[in-house]
């Protein structure tokens, strides 16, 4: 959707339409010495923190999951101490008042709160009852409201949605209701938390057009916290790195992402945060490593034109000379041709009969495959997928698994056939027990108990779980409770699985993790892997061959690299290329001799340049 | 793509739509007391008979959608109709089945029941469907005075249903998907209630702490008194329907007092 080009008129100056005056930076944060546990809780999850923060700066901050930045979110606008209880230590004030001292609502006209799902955190049915709800409980006049919901969901570029059900909008339509629903009371500091983990690449983009124009042309201080660092990396201003409750790095973008360091998973292993880089700045860090050039923080590309820049002159440059090793991309094994595992033909189907959903879905999947499946919000992903497991009801003579009509096999048969690991790891437990959980599936299925406890034993080392098998699921880190849901299916040896959006919820290094498990299981048992996702870099790194839906039809079925250079098919999808791949497009188009041809991986494009 | 569920608000523009939120809740509230008063099929017959008639005319729901949104306690009421029929008392005989007399008088009360059930779900159905909650409970703060932290308590509960109907669905497939069966007796109710209620509980919770923490950083409950904008009103027409409502159950009531209603039945002999 197209934004429209509306100002907000600021609470007090400048009046609407006028640039933005300088003005001095006014110290919007200043954080001294924080520490933080929670109610119950010995060890804090915010350890010693100080940061300070100007108006009109745009802050992201990265780390690896657990490591206490949405907590520190929270401490902002004083939802901690206040709502979450606990024990704060050290000083703290935003806006010019202690958070120890001042209510959350104080704070609702000053800084404005998103969080990452929005059908959490919207509170009303109506899209502009949702954006007057702020300014109604701070009792403003109600043709003041009026005016300034309209205003707020003009800028979001939702000036016509104000009678819309939120139950009719896509994922980037209602997070910007929430923005619209906090701008509307003209905070100074907007602070969110993951506000695009549910949303396809357009949504995504959306959002941050949102927030950038906010920056830029109100002044708006953004802290937010955000895994899809490429699409942001040029919009901030600053950088804040933080690994087991403390900040391990403050800088500019540049400066952040000229080194890779390590920080702490949830389960203390060592992770690089090089994983949430930019991927042109990753790419530039691997092509002077190759070249053994050392590369300045103010050389450090933020996006495709610096980065392809930056690769011109490593080129152009004289005395460039491969020094490091750089690892060939693994080829995937060529799927097996014979009779296909799985075969759709000519499918429609819908919950009503009068509106399909997927509409004459033909399809074929070999064995030993990975396949993305892509597509905007609401093309028919999910629902394709449901069909495949029998949770929606194919029509007859419409899947073929492994020959036999699908419609005619119960769900044990094809829950033997078939895995599927579902967006949210929780609703899969049905033990109380981590080893039982991946004996459940065994036991239902008649195995020996022998059989089952050999089984169970070589699963649970698979997936680094077996010094855990006496706990509660529910007790497990959310990276641990998504391996143990995929080991439940794994433990089945599944010829097909699918996996519904695996990397929402999870930082990219569990996510890298978790596809190496899949690949793991394609290599032992030949398994086909369907994995819905918008994360295009997950695709372009993982999947041998991509299947895009638009609108309930296949709209492309092929590989990556192919659909990826396919503007019209991608702008359908709604989906967006890696940046990889438009660097080494950039550089194939100048230097076909250097670059012959398009490429997915970074390390790819490095051998390519340096021959 | 989510799809809607049957009891969810969905905005319209019929006649039943535009009444303001009180006026649909008293008409459920009346409906709800004359099912309850009587005990004989043909009260109950006319009352479904206005029900459907609001349902189908004046909130413009669609047979579909009052089929979807009521077939599992259709299917209910009429497994109940033929349990009462077939074991309750009576004397006037109608026929036999394996030696076993049926009476009209146990049919009567049979389909009196059963309707009367089905009655008020149906009559639920048109007023969730018809009503937004928040303008139900705007109406309760401005109109009726109930504190607005209440009001919006009781409207959240209502926003909220069909979110957990939504989840108890992924759960219920999530679960399929490993061979969990669905679960018959009483235990194995029980153990299938527990299966659910753990994720569920964990995502409720995590899902109403957002919402919590998203209604605080908006200045919710920071004043007594909070302005609504658009605050629905109750119309003269409106009042006049209410006051003929409270005269039907009023009058419905005194009727069944002195014995008025219980002369005349369907089945049974009067």
């Amino acid at each position: 959707m197209k934004m429209d080009t509306v100002t907000l008129t600021p609470a007090p100056t400048p009046p609407s339409g006028e640039a933005a005056a300088p003005k001095p930076a006014e110290l919007l944060v200043e954080i001294e010495n924080l520490t933080y546990s929670y109610e119950g809780e010995i060890k804090p999850v915010i350890n010693g923190v100080s940061l300070k923060v100007r108006e009109g700066e745009f802050v992201l901050i990265l780390g690896p999951s657990g490591c206490g930045k949405s907590t520190f979110l929270n401490v902002l606008n004083g939802t901690i101490p206040h709502t979450l209880k606990g024990d704060l230590k050290g000083t703290a004030f935003v806006c010019g008042k202690s958070v120890h001292e001042t209510k959350v609502a104080v704070f609702a006209t000053e800084v404005g709160m998103v969080f990452q799902d929005p059908d959490a955190q919207i509170i009303n049915t109506r899209v502009r009852d949702e954006v007057c709800f702020g300014l109604e409980n701070l009792c403003r006049p109600a043709p003041e409201i009026m005016l300034r919901q309209a205003e707020a969901l003009a800028f979001v570029g939702l000036s016509n949605a104000g009678d819309m059900s939120i139950f009719d909008m896509s994922g980037g339509q209602k997070q910007r209701v929430s923005i619209a629903a906090v701008l509307a009371a003209r905070p100074r500091l907007l602070v969110l938390d993951e506000p695009t983990a549910n949303l396809d690449p357009a949504g995504m983009a959306e959002v941050f057009a949102v927030l950038h124009r906010l920056n830029r042309d109100h002044g708006t201080t953004v802290i937010m916290v955000e895994h899809r660092v490429d699409e942001l990396a040029d919009l901030i201003s600053r950088v804040v790195m933080m690994d087991r409750g403390t900040i391990i790095f403050d800088g500019t973008p540049r400066e952040a992402f000229a080194r890779r360091r390590d920080a702490h998973s949830e389960e203390a292993e060592a992770v690089s945060i090089s994983a949430w880089f930019p991927q042109v700045s990753e790419f530039a860090l691997e092509l002077a490593a190759a070249a053994g050039t050392d590369l300045a923080p103010d050389q450090v590309p933020l996006n495709v034109a610096e980065a392809v820049a930056l690769a011109e002159r490593l080129i152009a440059a004289p005395s460039m000379v491969p020094t490091g090793t750089v690892e060939p991309a693994p080829a995937p094994p060529p799927p097996e041709t014979r009779k296909p595992l799985l075969s759709i033909r000519h499918m429609s189907f819908g919950y009503d009969k009068d509106t399909p959903i997927l509409r004459d879905i033909s399809l074929e999947l070999e064995s030993r495959s990975i396949v993305a499946l892509l597509g905007q919000n609401g093309s028919g992903k999910t629902t394709l997928a449901k069909c495949l497991i029998g949770i929606n009801p194919a029509p007859k003579n419409s899947i073929y698994l492994n020959g036999k009509d699908i419609s005619d096999l119960g769900p044990k048969d094809i829950s033997a056939e078939v895995g599927y690991v579902f967006q949210n790891p929780d609703h899969q437990f049905v033990t109380d027990q981590v080893d039982e959980e991946v004996a459940y599936g065994l036991k239902v299925r008649g195995y020996s108990d022998a059989a089952i406890a050999e089984r169970v034993d070589e699963v649970l080392e698979i997936v680094d779980l077996a010094r855990y098998r006496a706990r509660s699921p529910f007790n497990l880190s959310l990276g641990e409770r998504r391996r143990l849901s995929v080991a439940t299916m794994l433990v089945l040896e599944p010829h097909l699985l699918l996996l519904d959006e695996p990397t929402i919820g999870q930082d990219h290094e569990r996510a890298q993790h978790l596809m190496g498990l899949m690949a793991r299981l394609r290599e032992r048992y030949g398994t086909t892997i369907v994995m819905i996702t918008h994360d295009m870099r997950l695709v372009a790194q993982w999947a041998d061959r991509a299947v895009a839906l638009s609108g309930g039809r296949i709209a492309f079925d092929g590989s990556p690299t192919e659909l990826f250079g396919l503007p019209e098919i991608l702008e359908g999808s709604s989906l967006m290329p890696p940046p990889v791949f438009e660097v080494s497009r950039a550089l194939a188009r100048r230097h076909p001799a250097k670059v012959p041809a398009a490429t997915l991986s970074v390390s790819g494009l490095v051998q390519s340049i340096l021959g | 793509m989510a799809r809607t569920t049957a009891f969810q608000f969905r905005a319209g523009d019929s006649i039943f739509h535009r009444l303001d939120p009180l006026t649909k809740f008293a008409w459920v509230l009346t409906i709800s007391f004359l099912a309850f008063g009587a005990y004989i099929a043909w009260v109950q017959i006319i009352i479904t008979a206005i029900v459907l008639i609001t349902a189908l005319v004046f909130a413009k729901l669609s047979p579909r959608e009052i089929l979807r949104g009521t077939w599992l306690f259709l299917i209910a009421c009429v497994s109940f109709f033929f349990i009462q029929t077939l074991t309750l008392p009576g004397s006037t005989e109608i026929l036999r089945i394996l030696d076993k007399p049926i009476y009209m008088e146990s049919a009567d009360y049979a389909l009196a029941s059963a309707l009367r059930i089905y009655t008020i779900i149906l009559g639920s159905l048109v007023f969730v469907r018809a009503t937004d909650p928040r303008e139900l409970a705007i109406a309760l703060v401005t109109q009726m005075r109930v504190p607005y932290r209440i009001a919006y308590a009781f409207f959240i509960a209502l926003r909220i249903v069909p979110t957990i109907e939504e989840e108890i669905k992924i759960i219920r497939s999530a679960q399929a998907v490993r061979g969990v069966d669905r679960q018959r007796g009483l235990m194995g109710r029980i153990r299938e209630t527990k299966r659910y209620a753990m994720p569920l509980l964990v995502g409720a919770l995590r899902k109403a702490s957002t919402m919590v923490m998203s209604m605080e950083s908006r200045g919710f409950g920071a004043y007594p008194q909070r302005t609504f904008v658009e605050a629905p009103q109750m119309g003269a027409g409106a009042r006049v329907l209410c006051v003929v409502m409270l005269c039907c159950v009023l009058g419905w009531y005194t009727a069944l007092a002195f014995g008025f209603v219980h002369s005349f039945y369907v089945f049974a002999p009067s």
